[in-house]
């Protein structure tokens, strides 16, 4: 008995190690190769000596960090606007019975649903007609059509768990209404909201289509900026890599940050009976 | 305090209408029981009175000032919701200390700290200020409820089934204590209850709810020994009440009933009941017994209903005797240990004096014997100790 | 139909915040119970007392950690729930929506593999048991809350398990429902007499329901006996304090000898009541105990009456009943009677006490003196 368990861990250790080191090892390399210099870049695997000239390159003698701002920019704004949106949509159904309220829902999901190189084009020619053509707004507010569903999504589901008994006996106690919701709701769906916001800000700091299609010099994303780093002539691996990796980073560290919070956090509300 | 008048409230729930047309006058400082069976509209109508839902028609009142209006927080009411309602992410002591916290009721720090350390002596929960609600018992977290309730001392306190799910040990202190503070606040009271000795033993007055509608509103003299018909008659009373056929014979301008195949009985003539059954068209009538009024023999008797023992039942400090006679099934009081064995040939005393009188067609009550002297009981005050 | 026994059960939570109150580290301390084939036995104490706790390591829901529990002569303690032959009922019914009221009753049998005749014979021979017959095609929704119940023992007892498990099932149900599924529920037990555990707080219940019952009061056993025993012969203050509604009247008391007879006393009270004959070789003079009679042991004497006078300070009418409270000290014995004499705040009373009934029990330990 005690054998046969022995052996499906180690199996099961065994499938795990191999798909973690499947998954990870393009990081790692990406990493490994972003401190090789050109020279050394074919002719050495693990072995070589070490050097920052791709990073020296490539964040101090272009403008990484300006297509990096140009990111933060845009994905934190448009996190927010959904936040500020969503979180009192998510309440309206959550709470309230209106004509049509399950159409309207499931209308604000189906955006996530079109594949964005469908909807870019004629995107694109509205754009340009309204002047939002390589803005700041003008990508905020197409970011919205990948923040704001899923936001909305999850937090509807808190609300939707949380007893209205609560609001009740919080107005009360003598809580007004905007009260009610700062300070006896926020707290009880902050698992939620954090989570989607920061799962929501990782797909927006990834996205490509859009600011590819709808932005141009202006206003830059790291994602289509990295495109540069392929040169026409000669690829500059190192240097790739280090744009690459940089971009990367934000998403991974939230990533981490939220790991634990995650699956509860995007679950929670949703088995009910 | 407050004196609260609802006059024609109505209250929709898409099709369903879960108040209907209620009319209800509240005194100030009164302890009134709302008292029904499950889904009869209680909670809505506490729900309307404290301002969570708002109602279609009608008009609610506190001290003669239309509230419709206004927000449950200004209301000045406190509430215990029948699912607790408590705060998840906060201790037990930060949600009885909620609503002196909030801003319209704000108190300073020492004062929250004694009230809230009162309360929870008195709820016997001192010792789980510090935990969560999901570390309580549901026992517990109902106490925790009620006291975020008492911790303050509002115009009115609007409590849905607070001691449902204590122990009967814990229920009989709960009771003694709420009714006493509640004499002591000066606060008027809206208890809703299904337990009918609850109901009886605190409301000063019982209003019993069924359908969205007021059936009678009464003391509870007036609701157990003149229910205005038989669905009051059977809902207050443990155990419950038991209906017997009856017929009205008129011979000779004299009045008799006959109590199912028992021998005619005459009315006394004079009696207000006699005009009532007399003068009317009443011929069937259903007779109300309480169990405690009926009495049982092993040997046969004269006068005495035949039966047969269907079940014996013991409920704690007594029991309850069920005989057939005939289709019907007569409950009765015993003592415990009581030798019986079922099928047993039993005969049951029906005490005329003491039936109440129904039309058997319409349910409706027709009277009783002696109701001049229900409402003198009435009118004496319950004997409570002047401490 | 199969017995239970429970043997030196143990359940600690590794969270010390999660149930121990007043230090005390186990949920259920050591607990033992047999139980005969087709008995009906009742868990009952006060919430937090540990019985959910025992009951759900009955099913399998909670590890065990310390002791053993038989279930027929098999021992179950690393068995899947699934395994043990068990019913459950659980108090919030736990019906699955999508599925009518047949499906929901057959469910288990459907994931036993059972074909479709065998099936629908266990449900329809179940259903007038509980009076579902009528509800067969409904969904769980439309049904109201008795109804719900219904559905829910049904479905707990269609495989006709060893043992049901019944977790206050009619806790969330109003006066009249619980009175009419109470009776169902023995009803039901009298007919299909399989062993059942029914874990409550309310002592009407397991008195009217249990052959017999066992009172738990943070995670320990009181007593285990029939409801006759535990009303007459309570084992402890606990106990005697627990069942009986309204509880017995427990009043600190001091013993004194006078003229060849002991007599109870008590603190800033002129009452005196004579010590019932069987218990003088147990008492002595000075002795402090606790002496305990029943609302319904104690009476108002009449005009010859050569009770003790006292003055009656709390008159309650509720109309089936009258409820008499007499200041004693600090505390108010409380009588109950069905006399209609009303009385008023002051009036002077001869009390009376029927000696048969009055127990005593020892001031620290709480266990009662035997006469």
């Amino acid at each position: 008995m005690k054998k046969k368990k022995i052996f499906t861990s180690i199996c099961k250790n065994g499938l795990l190690l191999l798909y973690s080191l499947f998954a990870l090892f393009p990081l790692f390399w990406m990493i490994l190769i972003s401190f090789k210099s050109d020279a050394q870049m074919f002719n050495t695997t693990f072995i070589f000596s070490p050097t920052l000239e791709n990073y020296d390159a490539v964040l101090l003698r272009t403008n990484y960090f300006r297509y990096f701002k140009d990111s933060v920019i845009v994905s934190v704004c448009a996190v927010a606007v959904s936040v500020l949106a969503g979180v009192p949509a998510a309440y309206a159904l959550a709470r309230y019975n209106f004509k049509k309220k399950e159409d309207l829902a499931f209308q604000i999901l189906s955006f996530k649903f079109a594949p964005e190189i469908l909807v870019v084009l004629p995107l694109f020619m509205i754009y340009q007609k309204a002047g939002l053509y390589d803005t700041y707004t003008g990508l905020i507010w197409v970011y919205q059509l990948i923040t704001m569903p899923l936001l909305i999504w999850v937090i509807r589901g808190y609300f939707e768990d949380i007893s209205v008994e609560i609001e009740h006996a919080a107005q009360v106690d003598g809580y007004s209404w905007w009260q009610v919701f700062l300070k006896r709701l926020l707290p009880l769906i902050k698992p939620g909201l954090v989570s989607a916001s920061l799962l929501a800000f990782i797909f927006a700091w990834n996205n490509f289509t859009f600011p590819l299609q709808l932005s141009g010099t202006k206003v830059e994303t790291i994602t289509v900026a990295s495109l540069k780093y392929i040169a026409s002539d000669t690829v500059h691996y190192g240097q790739m890599a280090v744009a690459a990796a940089v971009s990367a980073l934000p998403a991974v560290i939230f990533a981490l940050l939220i790991q634990k919070h995650l699956v509860r956090g995007l679950s929670f509300g949703a088995v009910k009976g | 305090m407050a004196k609260i008048e609802l006059t024609g409230v109505t209250k929709r729930f898409g099709k369903m209408t879960a108040l209907n047309d209620i009319n209800l006058e509240i005194r100030n400082n009164e302890f009134f029981v709302l008292f029904g069976p499950a889904g009869a509209g209680k909670t809505t109508l506490l729900n309307s009175i404290a301002g969570i839902q708002l109602p279609e028609q009608g008009v609610i009142k506190f001290d003669g000032e239309i509230i419709n209006k206004i927000d449950p927080a200004h209301r000045n009411v406190a509430v215990v919701f029948e699912n607790y309602a408590l705060y998840p992410n906060l201790t037990v002591y930060k949600n009885i200390a909620s609503p002196l916290r909030s801003p319209l009721y704000k108190k300073d720090r020492e004062t929250i700290d004694k009230e809230v350390k009162r309360v929870a002596a008195m709820l016997r929960i001192e010792k789980l200020l510090d935990r969560l609600p999901s570390q309580l018992s549901n026992g517990q977290r109902q106490r925790v409820a009620i006291g975020r309730a008492l911790v303050r001392s509002p115009r009115v306190f609007l409590m849905d089934e607070p001691l449902a799910h204590l122990d009967a040990k814990l229920r009989h202190y709960m009771r003694s204590e709420l009714k006493e503070m509640q004499s002591s606040f000066n606060s008027t009271c809206i208890y809703v209850t299904h337990d009918f000795m609850e109901a009886m033993s605190l409301g000063d007055r019982i209003a019993i709810i069924n359908q969205g509608r007021i059936v009678q509103i009464g003391t509870r003299e007036e609701v157990y020994y003149m229910p205005c018909n038989e669905f009051v008659a059977a809902l207050v009373g443990e155990p419950e009440i038991n209906f017997v056929e009856g017929r009205l014979v008129k011979q000779d301008e004299e009045c008799f009933v006959q109590i199912m195949n028992l021998d005619l009985i005459s009315v006394p003539q004079g009696h207000e009941l006699e005009n009532r059954l007399c003068s009317g068209e009443i011929t069937e009538l259903h007779l109300g017994f309480r169990p405690q009024n009926l009495k049982y023999c092993f040997e046969e008797k004269k006068g005495c209903l035949h039966g047969t023992v269907y079940s014996f039942e013991s409920i704690g400090n007594k029991a309850v005797l069920i005989a057939k006679a005939g289709d019907t099934l007569l409950r009765m009081i015993a003592p415990n240990d009581l030798k019986v064995k079922l099928d047993q040939d039993v005969f049951i005393e029906l005490p005329i004096e003491k039936a109440i009188f129904f039309d058997a067609r319409t349910t409706d009550y027709i009277g009783i014997f002696d109701e001049e002297a229900v409402r003198r009981l009435s009118q004496e005050p319950q004997c409570r100790e002047v401490i | 139909m199969a017995k239970l026994i429970i043997k030196n059960l143990y359940k600690r939570y590794g969270n010390k915040k999660k149930r121990g109150e007043q230090n005390n580290d186990f949920a259920v301390n050591d607990l033992t119970l047999k139980c005969e084939d087709g008995e009906f036995i009742g868990i009952l104490g006060p919430s937090g007392c540990g019985k959910t706790t025992t009951l759900r390591m009955i099913a399998g829901l909670e590890e065990i950690t310390r002791g053993d529990i038989y279930i027929g002569e098999q021992k179950v303690n690393e068995l899947h729930p699934k395994d043990r032959s068990i019913g459950l009922a659980f108090e919030d019914y736990a019906l699955y929506p999508p599925l009518t009221v047949y499906d929901n009753i057959a469910f288990n049998l459907k994931a036993k593999g059972l074909s479709r005749d065998r099936i629908r014979e266990q449900v329809m021979a179940i259903a007038p048991l509980l009076k579902v017959e009528d509800l067969l095609d409904k969904m769980p929704v439309s049904l109201s809350g008795g109804q719900k119940q219904r559905v829910n023992i049904a479905r707990a007892i269609v495989r006709r398990p060893g043992l049901l498990l019944l977790d206050e099932p009619l806790s969330h149900l109003d006066g009249k429902m619980r009175q009419s599924l109470r009776m169902e529920i023995k009803r039901l037990h009298n007919e299909i007499k399989c062993t059942s555990v029914y874990v409550t707080h309310d002592q009407l219940e397991a008195m009217s329901l249990a052959d017999r019952i066992a009172i738990m009061d943070l995670g320990v056993l009181q007593q285990f006996g029939t409801p006759m025993e535990v009303y007459d012969n309570p084992a402890n203050e606990f106990v005697a304090g627990f069942i009986g509604e309204p509880p017995m009247n427990l009043l600190k008391t001091t013993i004194i000898h006078h003229d060849s007879d002991f007599y109870f006393t008590f603190a800033d009270s002129d009452l005196r009541i004579l010590v019932p004959k069987r218990y003088y070789g147990k008492v002595h003079d000075g002795m402090q105990v606790k002496m305990g009679v029943r609302p319904t042991d104690v009476y108002i004497g009449g005009p010859d009456s050569k009770g003790t006078p006292v003055k009656v300070a709390v008159f309650e009418d509720l109309c089936n009943e009258r409820r008499i409270g007499i200041r004693v000290g600090d505390e108010l014995v409380m009588m109950i009677t069905e006399d209609e004499t009303r009385y008023r705040h002051g009036d002077q009373v001869k009390l009376e006490v029927n000696g048969e009934k009055t127990h005593l029990f020892d001031l620290e330990t709480g266990n009662r003196i035997r006469g």
